[in-house]
C-alpha cells in the first residue's frame, strides 16, 4: 500500500468510522498484535457519500412526492391549482423533514433586530456569513439578523441496507 | 416476583401497551407509562410510536427488498405488523388483515381457522383471526423483551382487556392468543372498565367527586366497536365500593365507520366532479375527513367553517393531477351528528338485524347506525334488570375513544342523555373528566388495565361486577319426538349473573351420564338481560332473550388400567377464576374432574 494512499484511508477512517483501519494501526504501530482473522468475512454494502444525499430525497419523495412537484413543469397552472397541490405536500414533507432531521436555527434570535457578536475575533464562516459593509479586519461586534440560518443538529436516517440509494421512487403498476 | 405490572389494549385497530411498576409500598397512585413500540413504519425504518395499528400483513416472496423487514428481534420476520403493514395494506388489500378482534367475537366463523384476509388471492396463506391477534401480541411481547431483558414479559403480571360485550369463548380466544404468544397467564379486563380506572388513576380525589347511590356511565366508541358499561357506587362500613351493574350488547359500529362515511360522503363529490379515486387515493381522502371532522366539529367559536381536500395526482404529474373539493362543518355534522348520534326519544329502539336466509360469512356489523338508540336500548334493559320502570337513570358520565376528540359529538351524547334525564325528572349528567384529554383517548384503556392490575393487589379501589351475562346448558326434554321437530330444549342455568372472580357453583341437582371415551357436547347459551335465575334453575323456554354460543364439550379418555367402566354419572360446576375465565367442569362422584372446552369449530353450523 502506498504511503497515500494509506493517509488517505487513515484520514477518512477515522472521520467517518472514528476509528483506524486495523491492518493500518498494526503495519504503523498503533496495535500491537495482529487482529485474530475474521471468521465470517461480513459483506459490508459500500456506502458512498451521495447515499445519504439519496436516500433523503428517496424519503421527501415517498412521503411527500417532492421530486414529482420538482420536476413537473408547472408553468401552465394557475397559482390555486398549485397552491392545492403544495399545502398537502408542505405539510407532507415537513413532517418527514422532521422526523430524520432535528432542525435548528443557527442563531435563535428575531431577525431584524441587532445581534451581538464577540468583537475579538472575526465569526466562523461556517455558521455565520457577514453581508454589507464588511471591515477588512472580518471582525465585527455584532449586526442586524437578517437570517437565522439552519442547523441540523441531529440526523437520523435508518440504516440503507440492500436498497438501491439510486431508485428515488419505484415505478408503480396496477393490476386490474 | 413480578417488576413490572402490563395492560394491554388489544384494539380492534390500535393496541397499545401501559406498564407500572410493581412496587409493594402502600400507594394507591402508581406512575404509569406508555410504552413506546418499535415497529416498521417504512422499509427498513423502525420508529417508536405509541400505538402499535392492528394490522397485520402477509409479505410476498419478492415483494420488499432482503433485510428490509428486519425487525431488531427477527432478521426474518414471516409477517409485517404495525404501521407499515396498515401503509401497505392500503396499496394491495389482498394481504392485508385487519380487524382480526372484531372476529374473535363472530359468531358465524370460526376464529381459529384461516379466513384473514378475506379477499386473499390464490396463493397467498391466510391467517386465522386468532393467530393475527397473536401475532400482535407476539410483536408487543418481543419488543418490550428487547427493552427489559432483565425484567422479561413472561415474568410480568400481565393484563389483557376485552370489550364488556366478549362472550366466553371470545375471552377464552384472547386468553389463548397470549398464552400462544409466551405470555404468562393473563387477566382479563373489560375495556369500559379500564377507562374508568385511567380515570381514577388521574384523579386522585375521585372520592370527592362522586358518592354512594351515583350511577356512573361509560361509553367507550373504539375503532371498531362501541361497548356501554354501568358503574355503580355504593357504600360499606364507611368505604366507597364500586360495582359494574350492566354492560351492553356487542355492538359492531365504531369510530372507523363514523369516519369512513364521512369519506364516502367526500368521493361522491369527486365523483360528481368526474373524478374516480383509486385505493390509495381514497386512502388520503379518509385521512383528510378524519382531521377535517375534528377540526370543524371541535365545538371551538374560531372553526373554519369548510375544510379543503385534495387529491393529488397518481402519477408524476402532482400540480397537473391534482383535484379538489371541500367538506362543511354543517355536512359532517349531518353525516355523523345526525347519522350516528341522533335526538331520540328514550324509548327508541335500534333496527333490528336482518335475517337473511343465507347470510355471507362475515363480521356482523350493526344494522342501525344510531348509537343513541342503542344507548337508549342499553339503558331499558339495565332499569328492566334491576326491577324497575323506565330506563336507568346515570348521574354521572364517562366518555372514552379517539372519535370523542371531535367535541361536538360528545356535546350531542350529553345533550340527548340529559333530555332523556329531564323529561323523567332527574338531575343533569355530571361530566368525569380526564384531564389531559387528547392523549387519554387513545392510551386510556391500556393505562386503567395497568392501574387495575395494580389495584388487584389491594392497594387501589376495585370495581366488583363479576360475570357481566347468565349462561345456561341446553338440556332435551323427554318428550316423544315429533317427526321433523327437534326436541325442546330447557335451559339449566349454570353460572348466574354476577358470579364472581374467585367463586364457584356446584349443580348436585342434576346428573348427567357421560359415556367414556366419546364426545359428549351441550349446547350453550348465555343471556345479558336475565339477570334474576340462580344457579341450577331450569328454565322451560329457550326463547328471544337467549343467545347461542358455541357448543362445549367434554371427552373421558378410556381407561387404560382395564377397567370397563362404560358410562360416568357426572355433575356439574362452574367457576370464574382470578384471571376472569369462565370455567367449567364435569365432577364424578369420586371426585374426578374434566373440564368441559369450547368448541369454537362448531361454532359456524350451531348459529
Amino acid at each position: 500500500m502506498s504511503r497515500i494512499a494509506a493517509a488517505f484511508r487513515s484520514f477518512f477512517s477515522i472521520l467517518f468510522s472514528g476509528a483506524l483501519a486495523e491492518d493500518i494501526a498494526v503495519r504503523f504501530g498503533y496495535a500491537k498484535t495482529k487482529p485474530a482473522p475474521v471468521v465470517a468475512p461480513v459483506e459490508q454494502p459500500k456506502l458512498k457519500t451521495s447515499d445519504g444525499a439519496l436516500q433523503l430525497l428517496h424519503i421527501l419523495q415517498r412521503d411527500s412526492r417532492l421530486i414529482d412537484f420538482l420536476m413537473e413543469d408547472i408553468d401552465g397552472y394557475e397559482d390555486d391549482q398549485i397552491g392545492a397541490a403544495v399545502r398537502s405536500l408542505h405539510s407532507d414533507c415537513r413532517a418527514s423533514l422532521n422526523r430524520h432531521l432535528a432542525l435548528a436555527p443557527v442563531i435563535d434570535g428575531v431577525e431584524g433586530t441587532y445581534q451581538k457578536l464577540d468583537g475579538s475575533k472575526a465569526p466562523d464562516p461556517n455558521r455565520i456569513k457577514l453581508i454589507g459593509n464588511v471591515p477588512a479586519s472580518g471582525k465585527v461586534p455584532g449586526g442586524t439578523l437578517r437570517h437565522r440560518g439552519w442547523t441540523a443538529s441531529s440526523v437520523n436516517l435508518p440504516p440503507l441496507g440492500k436498497q438501491d440509494p439510486a431508485i428515488l421512487a419505484p415505478a408503480e403498476l396496477e393490476i386490474e | 416476583m413480578s417488576q413490572f405490572i402490563i395492560g394491554i389494549d388489544l384494539g380492534t385497530t390500535n393496541s397499545a401497551l401501559a406498564y407500572t411498576a410493581a412496587i409493594t409500598a402502600e400507594v394507591e397512585h402508581p406512575e404509569v407509562k406508555i410504552f413506546p413500540v418499535p415497529q416498521l413504519a417504512n422499509p427498513g425504518e423502525i420508529s417508536d410510536l405509541e400505538l402499535l395499528p392492528s394490522s397485520l400483513y402477509i409479505p410476498g416472496p419478492n415483494e420488499f427488498v432482503e433485510g428490509a423487514l428486519a425487525l431488531p428481534w427477527n432478521d426474518k420476520p414471516p409477517y409485517i405488523t404495525g404501521l407499515l403493514a396498515r401503509k401497505r395494506g392500503v396499496e394491495n388489500a389482498g394481504r392485508l388483515v385487519s380487524s382480526a378482534k372484531s372476529w374473535l367475537s363472530n359468531q358465524n366463523a370460526n376464529a381459529t381457522q384461516p379466513l384473514l384476509p378475506p379477499a386473499a388471492p390464490e396463493g397467498v396463506q391466510k391467517v386465522s383471526p386468532l393467530e393475527a391477534s397473536t401475532q400482535y401480541l407476539l410483536h408487543l411481547r418481543a419488543a418490550w423483551d428487547r427493552a427489559h431483558s432483565d425484567a422479561r414479559l413472561e415474568d410480568q403480571r400481565v393484563l389483557i382487556t376485552v370489550p364488556a360485550s366478549f362472550d366466553a369463548a371470545a375471552r377464552e380466544l384472547t386468553q389463548r392468543a397470549a398464552k400462544q404468544a409466551g405470555y404468562p397467564e393473563v387477566t382479563v379486563i373489560e375495556e369500559p372498565q379500564a377507562a374508568f380506572y385511567a380515570w381514577i388513576e388521574r384523579n386522585r380525589n375521585w372520592r370527592e367527586q362522586v358518592k354512594s347511590g351515583d350511577l356512573i356511565l361509560v361509553v367507550d366508541i373504539g375503532g371498531g366497536t362501541t361497548d356501554f358499561t354501568l358503574i355503580a357506587v355504593t357504600e360499606h362500613d364507611g368505604e366507597l365500593q364500586l360495582e359494574r351493574v350492566a354492560v351492553g350488547e356487542h355492538l359492531l359500529l365504531g369510530g372507523d365507520n363514523m369516519d369512513l362515511a364521512v369519506a364516502r360522503f367526500a368521493e361522491q363529490q369527486f365523483a360528481q366532479k368526474g373524478t374516480k379515486l383509486d385505493a390509495i387515493q381514497f386512502h388520503s381522502l379518509w385521512q383528510q375527513c378524519r382531521a377535517a371532522k375534528e377540526l370543524l366539529l371541535s365545538g371551538d367559536a374560531s372553526a373554519p367553517k369548510d375544510q379543503p381536500l385534495t387529491i393529488l395526482g397518481r402519477g408524476t404529474g402532482l400540480v397537473g393531477g391534482t383535484v379538489r373539493s371541500k367538506i362543511t362543518g354543517k355536512e359532517i355534522r349531518n353525516l355523523l351528528i345526525e347519522g350516528f348520534f341522533p335526538t331520540v326519544a328514550p324509548d327508541a329502539a335500534p333496527q333490528r338485524q336482518r335475517r337473511a336466509a343465507l347470510m355471507e360469512v362475515g363480521l356482523n356489523y350493526a344494522t342501525d347506525p344510531a348509537v343513541t338508540k342503542h344507548l337508549a336500548q342499553f339503558l331499558r334493559q339495565a332499569a328492566a334488570n334491576a326491577g324497575t320502570e323506565g330506563f336507568a337513570r346515570p348521574t354521572h358520565l364517562l366518555l372514552n375513544g379517539g372519535v370523542l376528540q371531535a367535541d361536538a359529538i360528545e356535546h350531542r351524547i350529553f345533550e340527548v342523555l340529559n333530555q332523556w334525564l329531564e323529561q323523567s325528572g332527574a338531575p343533569p349528567l355530571i361530566e368525569l373528566q380526564n384531564e389531559t384529554k387528547q392523549l387519554d383517548l387513545m392510551h386510556a384503556v391500556a393505562h386503567g388495565a395497568a392501574y387495575y392490575g395494580f389495584a388487584r393487589t389491594g392497594k387501589g379501589v376495585r370495581i366488583r361486577g363479576g360475570v357481566p351475562r347468565s349462561y345456561y346448558v341446553g338440556i332435551e326434554t323427554s318428550l316423544p319426538a315429533v317427526p321433523g321437530l327437534p326436541a325442546p330444549m330447557k335451559a339449566l342455568t349454570v353460572v348466574p349473573f354476577g358470579l364472581e372472580e374467585g367463586s364457584k357453583v356446584e349443580l348436585p341437582q342434576r346428573k348427567f351420564a357421560l359415556v367414556v371415551g366419546e364426545p359428549a357436547e351441550f349446547r350453550f347459551f348465555s343471556s345479558l338481560s336475565r339477570k334474576n335465575d340462580a344457579a341450577g334453575s331450569l328454565i322451560e323456554e329457550i326463547g328471544d332473550d337467549f343467545e347461542e354460543l358455541s357448543p362445549i364439550e367434554v371427552f373421558l379418555p378410556p381407561h387404560t388400567d382395564g377397567t370397563r367402566e362404560e358410562i360416568v354419572p357426572v355433575t356439574l360446576e362452574s367457576n370464574v377464576t382470578e384471571t376472569g375465565m369462565l370455567e367449567l367442569w364435569c365432577v364424578s362422584a369420586d371426585d374426578r374432574r374434566w373440564k368441559l372446552e369450547f368448541n369454537v369449530r362448531e361454532r359456524a353450523a350451531a348459529a
